[in-house]
């Protein structure tokens, strides 16, 4: 019983740091890109602020019960996939359930989310939505299939799919994975440009193209639960490739509340330093049209894919 | 009177009875096929025991029955989705004609089905196989569209394969003298030792039914041109005794061949593993294409099968498993949304998704059925679908060496989730119509088997130990030895595992904490609109504006794809065909017609035969 | 009861904070005065820094700008948007047209006055306002938001009767549907 309350408790807290991390990159972003654009912007807590806005509007309107479900079905993915990312490394409070599920468990439902936005923006009837949801779909055929090369390189090297093993191997052996199949490390960081949905890939939510695509129907408390989803989405998707590449955070032999802190703080820098690479693509590019977009995956991250698979079954 | 002689005797005299009884009294022609059909079910299920077999002597041929393990997995299949299937039909067929013909061939295909589970020997197997074949044509081109054509291509390609299947029965008898299955599979009559023509020509008899390219091309068409109560096991169960040949073509394979034959088998397995993933790919980027909701469930039928024959192919414990459990999941969630198409067309009169689309309002059960099974066909936890996927990556990545197929099925299963949100945008989604204001809820005879489908997908999810168990007794045997498995958690060589149980739990909790958090917030102020209330720069849509998405759905998809696309399966057999029929008219001269050649012919093979007669007739 | 009040007077600063701080603007430029935006939003005069962005259809937007005059045909248009937001929504009336007709004073095809047919907040006046009055229009709106006093959206429901009589009379073609509340 007392396992469970710790267990209970742990997953909380990781639910509510995942949330606050992934909002607070949001907003530390949108001060950095006024920045960049020679101005002040919003101060770095402006998130929370639309947040709460949203979730304080009078009224609501959804378009029927899918409509009403969509926000909630981001939700379970983005809780879920949490459950299952040890977040530091061997720590009692934080590995949740990690033990219970591996890669490709975490590969499928991170798309549960989407559908169930999909379905949800499918329902409102706006033509819209549906050329968003499209392309979407499509861009996501694009990036995953350097992505799953990437993926497999590292499976196949060190024989596990957990990721616990997989960070383990890393403090072990004290080469990071980066530079231990420097090609799959090249093909995922392709790969997560299409993931976070910055520019040049940003064409399934264009504000002036397509209406914003998706969530052109969606306010008030469905556009407040999504902005969070994308938020915890975002946090799960940079700690796996610091667990994956980078060599997680945390001590696997101490688990008392300083050696927690000072994992956490090192998991928060190397997200964040991860998350500018996107960002900074971001800034100095234009969008692509679905077609290049799918194209440009296709192309060179494939082949360093492919490479990072040959890799890993002959040099190792 | 053994049980399996009056299994199938009544499904013959069944067949009989309900043509007799259409002509007298139509109306309830379809409830008689229902229960015989649950009847024989019934029988089976209670009656039969695992094991034992019943000899006849046919003149020189000893013929067997009985059902092993392996067949027993079939069975399930084949039993329960022509029950549901039946009991479907009966609403869904009402108002057509020739009902009786309809119903005694659909009858005599699931005996054909159920012969071919219970019989342990080739003749009586062939014999099984060939009534399926042609009274399932019977019924492919019972609605008449242009059935030269497609009817004649799945008749065809299906001769081709049980001509082949003849020719190495035949040829199993000639060299290891017996007809039983079992016999001759511990002998390692088709294992790839000796006599490597042997396998091979079963694998193209079953490759034929399993839609295995380049013998795909009358599956897309065959199953969306018949009627979809009959689809429904066409696609789900049939196809799968395609996967049984395979299954017991495979396993002697890998479990009773002789060490000599390492390199045959490791061709076997790169080759069939490659051909399953290409099928898997093409008919998948095919499928995305369509706007016909029955044909892409067809190209989408044929993917999935790709997709069992790669975990076929790789011949190890887990990679069988995975196969044999895909199976019987692919079977109930294709009969499910075969049943919801059908239930589509009879309410709204047509399946062409640029024609009819925002159903859900109106059928709500149906959409529930149909979201369950979409959920189950793209692999997404927690539903049964992804169990199947799951064991399959494991076993590519863990057990074979055939890593570069792992990129080949994954990118055909994310291009799956496209064409799954295509199919429940297509019918449901999306803009209302006035022109479909008229579409009420499917029939309630129609809606139950569709529910019981959807129910078994949710309860594999979560303990996909209820399948694992006769699929372990089958594997055992095939040749597997210690087939470990749990009620509700995956493991795989390496260690890892996949709860079930936890992931469902954590699922459903979430869900409710959210789903209240968001019903309850703003309670009072949260109203519901329709589809035509949308922001639509500030302009209110007229009655008859169409504002529905459905042409050139995928269209940027299809320009970065546009190399795949360019190849197609059809253009060869075409080009082959032509090519038969140029040179048969070439020799076609021979007949002139003309009385004085036919002399000069006689004269020519006389000559021949006395200037070769020593070495004609040597003594 | 001395404590509800206490509480609800912290909850209703909490909301009225965050509403007050974040402000999606729908991206509709009805008249001439919509030059001016883009010089607000971006980097010179920087509106973003008080929370403002645009948004792409009503159903995510608070603040509906009227820039400039309003023909008839453009009002029904805005009408039609304006209902399909949702509550707390604000109106901020553009430049002179809106206050008592402008240049356009007396066009047959442009309104006198915005205040007859939609219920306004805050106007800036000006032809055009520069972005610095916006920026003043926009935290004059901030600062009746914090004091709850913008709650136009109820007002609007309420007199809904009072409002359509005076839209029907200058629209001819009416063919909207009833008001989605």
């Amino acid at each position: 019983m007392e396992d469970l309350g710790l267990k209970i408790f742990g997953a909380i807290l990781t639910t509510i740091m995942g949330f606050t991390v992934g909002m607070t990159y949001g907003g530390i972003v949108r001060k950095l890109t006024a920045r960049v654009q020679n101005r002040f912007g919003p101060p770095f807590y402006q998130n929370f602020l639309d947040l709460l806005k949203l979730q304080s509007k009078k009224t609501n309107v959804a378009h029927g019960f899918m409509g009403h479900m969509a926000p909630v079905w981001i939700i379970i993915a983005a809780v879920t996939v949490l459950m299952f990312i040890p977040i530091l490394n061997g720590n009692l409070w934080f590995p949740n359930m990690s033990f219970h599920g591996d890669l490709i468990f975490l590969l499928y439902m991170m798309v549960f989310g989407s559908l169930g936005m999909a379905l949800g923006a499918g329902q409102t009837g706006n033509p819209n939505s549906a050329i968003g949801v499209t392309r979407g779909l499509s861009q996501m055929v694009g990036y995953e299939i350097p992505f799953v090369l990437a993926l497999v390189a590292l499976m196949i090297q060190y024989e596990t799919t957990s990721i616990q093993e997989l960070t383990k191997i890393q403090h072990e052996t004290g080469v990071w994975n980066a530079f231990a199949n420097p090609f799959a490390f090249l093909a995922a960081l392709f790969a997560s440009l299409g993931m976070f949905r910055y520019s040049p890939f940003d064409i399934v939510g264009a504000p002036a193209e397509l209406a914003s695509g998706p969530v052109s129907e969606f306010g008030g408390k469905y556009l407040g639960t999504m902005m969070s989803g994308g938020a915890i989405f975002a946090f799960i998707k940079l700690t796996l490739y610091v667990h994956l590449f980078f060599g997680g955070a945390g001590n696997a032999d101490d688990s008392g509340i300083l050696a927690t802190l000072a994992g956490i703080g090192i998991l928060l820098v190397k997200t964040f330093l991860l998350y500018m690479i996107p960002v900074f693509y971001g800034w100095i590019n234009p969008r692509y049209r679905t077609e290049q977009a799918i194209r440009y995956f296709w192309g060179w991250p494939t082949a360093l894919g492919v490479i990072g698979v040959l890799w890993a079954v002959y040099i190792n | 009177m053994n049980i399996f002689f009056t299994i199938i005797s009544l499904l013959f005299s069944g067949a009989l009875l309900v043509f007799l009884i259409n002509k007298v009294l139509p109306k309830i022609s379809g409830v008689v096929a229902f229960i015989t059909i649950a009847v024989v079910s019934a029988l089976f299920f209670t009656q039969v025991t695992v094991g034992e077999s019943y000899h006849y002597m046919v003149g020189e041929i000893q013929m067997q029955f009985g059902v092993t393990y392996y067949t027993y997995i079939f069975a399930i299949i084949v039993l329960g989705l022509s029950t549901l299937a039946s009991l479907y039909s009966i609403q869904y067929m009402q108002g057509k004609q020739r009902l009786g013909f309809f119903y005694s061939n659909y009858l005599l295909t699931v005996a054909g089905m159920i012969g071919i589970i219970f019989s342990q020997d080739f003749i009586s197997f062939f014999i099984f196989w060939e009534i399926m074949t042609w009274s399932s044509y019977l019924l492919v081109i019972y609605n008449g569209y242009n059935s030269s054509k497609i009817g004649m291509k799945y008749m065809i390609f299906s001769a081709i394969g049980a001509y082949a299947m003849l020719a190495a029965i035949v040829s199993i008898k000639a060299n290891y003298d017996t007809y039983i299955i079992t016999e001759a599979m511990q002998n390692g009559a088709f294992s790839f030792s000796d006599h490597i023509y042997i396998p091979i020509m079963l694998l193209i008899g079953f490759a034929v039914k399993a839609a295995l390219m380049p013998l795909h091309v009358w599956a897309p068409n065959a199953y969306s041109k018949s009627p979809m109560s009959f689809t429904a096991i066409f696609s789900g169960a049939m196809s799968k005794m395609g996967i049984l040949g395979m299954g017991l073509v495979l396993a002697s394979a890998y479990s009773y061949s002789n060490s000599e034959s390492g390199n045959a088998i490791l061709a076997l397995r790169y080759t069939l593993g490659w051909l399953g993933g290409i099928t898997a790919v093409m008919a998948t980027i095919y499928a995305l294409i369509q706007t016909d909701a029955k044909k892409l469930l067809a190209y989408s039928s044929v993917a999935q099968l790709g997709y069992i024959i790669v975990g076929l192919s790789t011949g190890t414990k887990l990679g069988v498993m995975a196969a044999l459990f895909l199976a019987i999941v692919h079977g109930v969630f294709k009969g499910a949304l075969f049943m919801v198409v059908g239930a589509v067309e009879k309410q709204a009169g047509t399946t062409d998704m640029t024609k009819i689309s925002g159903l859900i309002r109106k059928m709500p059960w149906t959409f529930f059925v149909a979201l369950v099974s979409i959920i189950a066909l793209a692999g997404v936890p927690p539903l049964g679908g992804f169990v199947g996927k799951w064991m399959l990556y494991e076993a590519l990545i863990t057990e074979s060496n055939n890593y570069f197929l792992v990129i080949v099925i994954f990118f055909s299963s994310t291009a799956a989730f496209l064409y799954s949100y295509r199919f429940l945008y297509g019918l449901f989604l999306g803009q209302e119509e006035t022109d479909t204001a008229h579409v009420k809820e499917a029939p309630i005879t129609m809606l139950i088997p569709m529910v019981i489908l959807a129910l078994i997908l949710i309860v594999t999810g979560a303990y996909p130990g209820i399948l694992f168990e006769p699929i372990a007794h089958g594997m055992h045997y095939l040749g597997f030895n210690d087939v470990n498995w749990d009620m509700s958690i995956l493991v795989n060589v390496w260690g890892e595992e996949s709860n079930m149980g936890y992931i469902n739990m954590t699922i459903g909790v979430v869900f409710v904490v959210i789903f209240t958090f968001l019903t309850l917030k703003g309670y009072k102020g949260t109203k519901e609109v329709g589809t035509k209330d949308i922001s639509t720069g500030g302009e209110v849509p007229a009655e008859n504006e169409n504002l529905s998405y459905q042409l050139d759905y995928f269209k940027p998809f299809e320009r970065a794809a546009a190399p795949l696309y360019k190849r197609s399966m059809n253009k060869i057999w075409s080009d082959l065909g032509n090519a038969m029929e140029a040179l048969f008219d070439f020799t076609r001269k021979i007949y002139t017609g003309n009385g004085q050649t036919y002399a000069i012919f006689v004269i020519i093979f006389l000559v021949i035969l006395l200037l070769l007669k020593d070495t004609l007739f040597a003594n | 009861m001395e404590n509800d009040k206490n509480s609800q007077k912290i909850v209703d600063y909490i909301r009225n904070f965050s509403r007050k701080h974040s402000l999606f603007v729908l991206a509709y430029g009805t008249g001439c005065g919509a030059i001016e935006i883009p010089a607000t939003m971006t980097s010179r005069y920087d509106a973003e820094r008080f929370g403002i962005r645009g948004a792409a259809t009503p159903r995510q937007a608070d603040v509906l700008l009227i820039t400039g005059y309003l023909s008839t045909k453009t009002l029904k248009r805005v009408i039609r948007v304006y209902e399909q937001m949702q509550e707390p929504k604000y109106v901020i009336g553009f430049g002179s047209c809106t206050i008592n007709g402008g240049m356009y004073y007396d066009s047959y095809n442009t309104i006198n006055g915005l205040d007859q047919y939609l219920p306004v907040d805050v106007y800036i006046n000006g032809c055009m306002p520069r972005p610095e009055a916006v920026i003043s229009g926009f935290v004059k709106l901030q600062e009746l938001i914090l004091a709850g006093k913008a709650n136009n959206g109820e007002k609007y429901r309420e007199n809904l009767e009072h409002y359509r009589t005076n839209q029907k009379k200058i629209i001819k073609n009416w063919k909207m549907p009833d008001y989605n509340w």
